[in-house]
């Protein structure tokens, strides 16, 4: 790792305690929180809900294609991807697409101001940066990936059963076929998403926060931003999964 | 009295600051001037920890600074009103948020309490009319003078200007230098005031000091620049295409 990278890591991990200890403290910052609540799930929602369903649909197809080839039969395509989708598709590609909204607009937004002086303002007021903008976007994404997963999830659920039963005919009861589904599926998937909400705004605030210079400063802030989040959700995705799964054996 | 003593300031390989030594004294208006990216905004941050200096001492008011921890830096930043280069007022805000923001934040006080507060200093700049603007709908001008009434705000013993007259009018650059006069005259505040036009340099300050390559190269009264041999001096004041400053 250059020098560079490892400073950007280690500014990255300490604005991830601080903006931790800031969260655990009042004031909580209500109005902030519900305005980056607002931003970060109900501005995605739709977009999650598209992408997810285009997934769901683009999954199902495939994987019926090559159980009719295989098996002759595509009945139980619901059986076999629904665990899949609820543990491992479903937080990754959601934490993959809030990573490159929300990384990028937070980024953006932080490196404008940095580059503008309106941190050093901040200060001057008194308002710690990390208090006044990382703390509300940190809480409001760990509230909102969960629930922008689960939508991600119901939507590449509807559209996937939706799209087997125009295909291939398989009945929308039959599809939704649970017993795969242990337990450990849930928990590893809320784990994920907790993980990417506590992590994507952490990674592009910091980068947001080093942005230097002007209008092109901020664009590598957010190219920054995006790279460092999108590679954290896949890392994270392997370590959560790789923890997990001697618990499946 | 604020001393910097040898302050030395690097940025990668660019060396900003390369020994600079200076005194501000109490109630004085002082002018840094020099041309851009001589390091005169950056010397003020300094003061005010916004920068850190990688050498020398700064000394606020007779308490060594150089080492403060940024929580340290607060009650200092409470004395210290600081007008940005662009204003720097926040997007997200309207005019009276913003001018409230550090009322709020340095006192305690409630989002009411702190708005109260707030519509007196705009008024004082004559913006109570556009309290609930945002900073987006209006001008450079208009948005000097809320930055002024945010500075204004905790009544600082200190004001620090970035460049308050540049891009505006004639009369509104006048209606400032007025009041960075006023200030002095009529509350004893010392400010320090980084800018290039010098008509609001020789009608306003008490003492000037010439930064060039990082270093002091003239600390005296307005007379002594206009006076002063000294070629580069001379070339700056004259604003003259041929001497020794390079353009």
């Amino acid at each position: 790792m250059s020098g560079a990278a490892w400073r950007d890591t280690r500014a990255t991990i300490q604005l991830g305690i601080d903006a931790a200890r800031a969260s655990l403290r009042a004031p909580w910052g209500g109005a902030a929180v519900y305005e980056q609540m607002y931003a970060i799930g109900n501005r995605s929602a739709l977009f999650i809900l598209i992408t997810q369903g285009f997934l769901g649909a683009i999954l199902n197809l495939q994987s019926g294609y090559q159980a009719l080839r295989v098996l002759g039969d595509a009945s139980m395509i619901g059986e076999q991807l629904l665990p899949l989708l609820i543990r491992q598709l479903g937080p990754t590609l959601t934490g993959l697409m809030i990573a490159t909204r929300v990384a990028t607009g937070i980024a953006a937004e932080l490196g404008s101001m940095k580059v503008t002086e309106q941190i050093d303002a901040l200060r001057m007021c008194n308002a710690s940066p990390v208090d006044f903008l990382v703390k509300p976007r940190l809480i409001a994404s760990i509230m909102m990936v969960p629930v922008l997963t689960i939508l991600g999830i119901l939507s590449a659920f509807i559209v996937g059963a939706a799209t087997v039963y125009a295909v291939f005919g398989t009945n929308p009861r039959t599809y939704a076929t649970f017993d795969q589904i242990t337990l450990l599926d849930p928990i590893e998937c809320m784990l994920k998403a907790l993980s990417y909400g506590a992590l994507i705004p952490i990674i592009a605030s910091a980068a947001g926060l080093a942005a230097r210079g002007g209008s092109e400063g901020v664009g590598e802030a957010t190219t920054r931003a995006v790279v460092s989040a999108s590679l954290t959700v896949i890392l994270v995705d392997f370590l959560i999964g790789g923890a997990l799964f001697p618990f499946r054996i | 009295m604020i001393r910097f003593i040898d302050v030395y300031k690097r940025f990668g390989a660019r060396e900003i600051l390369k020994g600079v030594s200076l005194d501000v004294d109490e109630g004085q208006i002082l002018f840094i001037i020099g041309k851009s990216g001589a390091g005169k905004s950056v010397l003020i941050k300094h003061l005010v920890g916004l920068l850190r200096p990688d050498a020398g001492r700064i000394i606020f008011e007779g308490q060594d600074i150089t080492r403060f921890k940024e929580r340290d830096f607060y009650p200092l930043r409470k004395r210290c009103g600081m007008v940005f280069q662009h204003s720097t007022l926040f997007d997200s805000m309207t005019l009276i948020e913003n001018v409230a923001l550090p009322i709020r934040k340095h006192q305690g006080l409630s989002q009411r309490e702190s708005l109260a507060q707030a519509a007196g200093y705009l008024e004082a700049v004559g913006m109570e009319q556009m309290a609930s603007a945002r900073v987006t709908d209006i001008g450079d001008g208009l948005r000097k003078r809320v930055a002024i009434a945010r500075a204004l705000t905790l009544s600082p013993r200190y004001m620090i200007f970035d460049e308050p007259t540049t891009a505006l009018d004639p009369l509104s650059a006048l209606r400032i230098d007025r009041l960075i006069r006023q200030l002095s005259d009529e509350r004893g505040v010392t400010s320090i005031v980084i800018s290039h036009d010098l008509r609001s340099v020789f009608s306003v300050a008490d003492r000037v000091v010439m930064l060039y390559q990082g270093r002091v190269q003239l600390d005296g009264a307005p007379e002594d620049f206009r006076r002063s041999v000294d070629p580069i001096i001379h070339q700056f004041v004259n604003g003259l295409p041929d001497g020794p400053m390079e353009l």
